[in-house]
């Protein structure tokens, strides 16, 4: 569809660009920020000129990695990963099995469940993590990487909405074409939906890993010792004059979610949208 | 409910001796109807629960009302009884109770069952058989008994507990191996009149209602705008536009707040250039900034939440059905008629359990405030600052300062205003009640 140009149009046009230019800047200047102070010369705040550092090097990066007396970054890197990584396989293997569950099978006591899940969405995510405190507290499991990792994958299925919200829009006549043929119910999940529902699967895999990935609450709560700190503990337990080794620390967390998320991105848009239509 | 009467006054009357022996030996009347494997599980269970009971579980249950008598004594050494781990196991013997009185109906409903199923000269099913049919058929329990058993014990116990712990006087120099005891209504009545919480407690909250509302309108149309805009005709390259606050989600929330909160200090970029400018440092972030804080608070939050929102409107933006804007065209509708009238009904009506889940994340929004201005105690309030929220006050009086009971009493508070709100608002919306208009 071709429109002439008249002089209001091209008005609009360039208020647009404008408005867009303001946006990403304001964005993307955060980000440069971090990115330049993570290549700072000499690694203080104090020495830069307004924003952005004098001297560049990548001295800093080095030093996060080596320099392990007083901050072990690498070791908080690899608490990180551990516990994403196995709080990941683990919440989104329930979290799918539960939204098929919920969308495909009509039991007695389903929509009781989806109700109390509803209500338990809404009890303040800290006002449990105070008594998980305390019961940790009390049976001594305080300091256990085991423990955080129980916790996030437990709590993952209670966000099952967005993806029983995709499973529905599977048609069930494909089930049931399934069941003619002599499946019976774990094979159609396995064989007939769970090849079906692969954006979803990594949209899951996605969410549940870059919860733990970015969360600092409950590590902050139940981990005490700094050699089981994850990145996020460690990074706000960093002195102020520590600038540019928070900025290396966290450029270097942050830009493989960051590549993440953008080969992701249609599968975010799907799920993002497919949770919001079923609420 | 009467018929529910009626079945069982009939299960009573036309019942025989083997099914009515198993009301009070469970899995008798199947053993004698000739499912020996299943009344022998049936026994055990009502072995192991009676043994159960026995052993311990009276006990526990009398723990749960008394929470301890017995306060430990090293000169004595007499153990103590710890409230906690006794409240905790007067829980679990509850929960067990529960389960018990719902098999022991079970039982008594299948015995019923073969009993008609024997009467009608047919042969039951061999327990083999009846497990696999039941594997089957009910693959939704095997499949759900892993996320529930979690969800359980990782969601709902330590809610439950926490409501408990709202109507005792645990916390303060009352902690284990000191005895805790039920003290009723007493923390909220504290909450609501004590000169030391009520002040800070009703500062707080309206703050709190403030910032919900303005942070979900702000971001919710600034969302809007933005994915708006990106769908313009006239926009080339939406891709790499969008890149940019893709960026901004991606990276951990956390990593912006602290990143926010350098920029903003007194050493931070900003109090710099204006030193270098000859002007005095702001203290953004001070004790005094009250509003200067609150507006800070209000633009990070809609820096890390707008790019969300922004891919979500866009994903609802692409499902609309563009003939009625031709349509409005064509009637010669302006731009802004269409948006108001088309767009903004649509994406309300697609939207509102967002809206809603966005309001209840920012009313318990933790991150912003305890990053930007955490730890600070102020003047006229208790153990709290101007900026915080009601989920900063529960975390300063319960993690930091151990008034868990007030604490937990004011999550229930929490709870329920943020239940009502999005409770009413999702009724009366017009997505719930009417179901498909848009689709």
């Amino acid at each position: 569809m071709k429109k002439h140009r008249t002089p209001g149009s091209i008005l609009d046009t360039i208020i647009t660009y404008v408005i867009l230019l303001v946006v990403c800047a304001i964005f993307f200047f955060p980000c440069l920020w971090l990115i330049m102070a993570s290549f700072s010369k000499t690694g203080s705040i104090y020495s830069f000129r307004g924003f952005f550092p004098t001297g560049f090097s990548g001295a800093t990066f080095v030093k996060l990695f080596t320099d392990t007396t007083m901050y072990n970054y690498p070791r908080w890197f690899v608490n990180t990963l551990f516990i994403a990584c196995m709080s990941c396989i683990i919440g989104t293997f329930l979290t799918i099995l539960t939204a098929y569950t919920m969308s495909r099978f009509d039991f007695k006591g389903r929509k009781h469940m989806m109700k109390t899940t509803m209500v338990l969405g809404m009890f303040p995510s800290f006002m449990g993590m105070t008594a998980v405190y305390i019961l940790m507290t009390q049976f001594n499991l305080i300091n256990q990487h085991w423990g955080l990792i129980l916790i996030y994958a437990a709590g993952a299925p209670m966000g099952y909405l967005t993806q029983k919200g995709f499973f529905d829009t599977i048609p069930k006549a494909i089930d049931e074409a399934a069941k003619i043929d002599g499946a019976t119910n774990f094979q159609i999940f396995c064989k007939v939906n769970l090849p079906l529902s692969k954006p979803m699967l990594v949209y899951t895999a996605l969410t549940s890993f870059t919860w733990p990935w970015s969360d600092f609450i409950l590590p902050k709560l139940l981990l005490k010792e700094k050699d089981l700190y994850t990145v996020a503990v460690g990074l706000m337990s960093l002195d102020e004059t520590e600038f540019a080794r928070f900025a290396a620390g966290s450029v270097f967390i942050a830009v493989p979610i960051v590549i993440l998320y953008f080969c992701l991105v249609k599968n975010m848009i799907h799920g993002i949208s497919a949770g919001a239509v079923k609420g | 409910m009467r018929e529910k009467t009626k079945i069982w006054k009939q299960m009573i009357q036309t019942s025989r001796w083997q099914t009515r022996l198993s009301a009070l030996v469970m899995g008798s009347g199947q053993f004698l109807y000739g499912c020996r494997i299943k009344g022998l599980l049936y026994l055990a269970v009502e072995i192991c629960t009676i043994g159960y009971f026995a052993m311990r579980g009276m006990g526990d249950i009398r723990g749960f009302f008394t929470l301890g008598t017995q306060t430990a004594d090293p000169w004595t050494n007499t153990p103590g009884d710890n409230s906690v781990v006794m409240l905790l196991m007067g829980l679990l013997a509850w929960l067990i109770l529960a389960g018990f009185v719902a098999l022991y109906i079970a039982n008594l409903k299948d015995a019923y069952r073969l009993q008609q199923i024997v009467d009608r000269g047919e042969r039951p099913e061999r327990f083999i058989d009846a497990m696999k049919r039941l594997l089957d058929q009910k693959f939704y329990a095997l499949a759900l008994a892993l996320p529930v058993v979690g969800v359980c014990v990782f969601s709902i116990l330590p809610i439950v507990f926490m409501i408990l712990i709202a109507f005792t006087n645990y916390g303060g120099s009352i902690v284990p191996p000191a005895l805790v005891d039920w003290v009723g209504l007493e923390n909220f009545e504290k909450i609501i009149t004590l000169s030391q919480f009520a002040p800070t407690f009703f500062k707080i909250l309206s703050w709190n209602i403030v910032w919900a509302v303005l942070a979900t309108t702000i971001n919710y149309f600034a969302g809007l705008g933005l994915a708006l805009l990106l769908n313009k005709d006239c926009v080339k390259g939406k891709a790499i536009w969008r890149a940019f606050p893709i960026l901004a989600y991606a990276i951990p929330g956390f990593i912006t707040l602290l990143a926010f909160k350098f920029m903003f200090s007194y050493g931070g970029p900003i109090n710099q250039m204006i030193r270098d400018a000859g002007g005095v440092a702001i203290g953004f972030l001070d004790l005094d900034a009250k509003w200067t804080a609150r507006w800070i608070g209000l633009l990070v939050n809609c820096w890390i939440s707008v790019p969300s929102i922004m891919l979500l409107a866009t994903g609802h933006l692409s499902n609309r059905d563009m003939s009625i804007y031709e349509a409005a065209r064509i009637d010669g509708a302006t731009k802004f008629q269409q948006f108001r009238r088309l767009t903004m009904p649509y994406m309300i009506f697609t939207t509102t359990p967002v809206i809603l889940g966005q309001f209840v994340g920012n009313f318990n929004n933790f991150g912003i405030f305890y990053f930007l201005r955490g730890g600070m105690y102020m003047d006229g309030y208790f153990l709290a600052s101007d900026t915080d929220l009601l989920i900063n006050w529960l975390y300063n009086l319960s993690i930091d300062n151990n008034y868990y009971c007030i604490g937990a009493a004011i999550s229930l508070i929490i709870f329920i205003i943020t239940s009502i709100i999005s409770l009413t608002v999702y009724v009366r919306s017009s997505a719930y009640r009417e179901e498909d208009t848009f689709q």
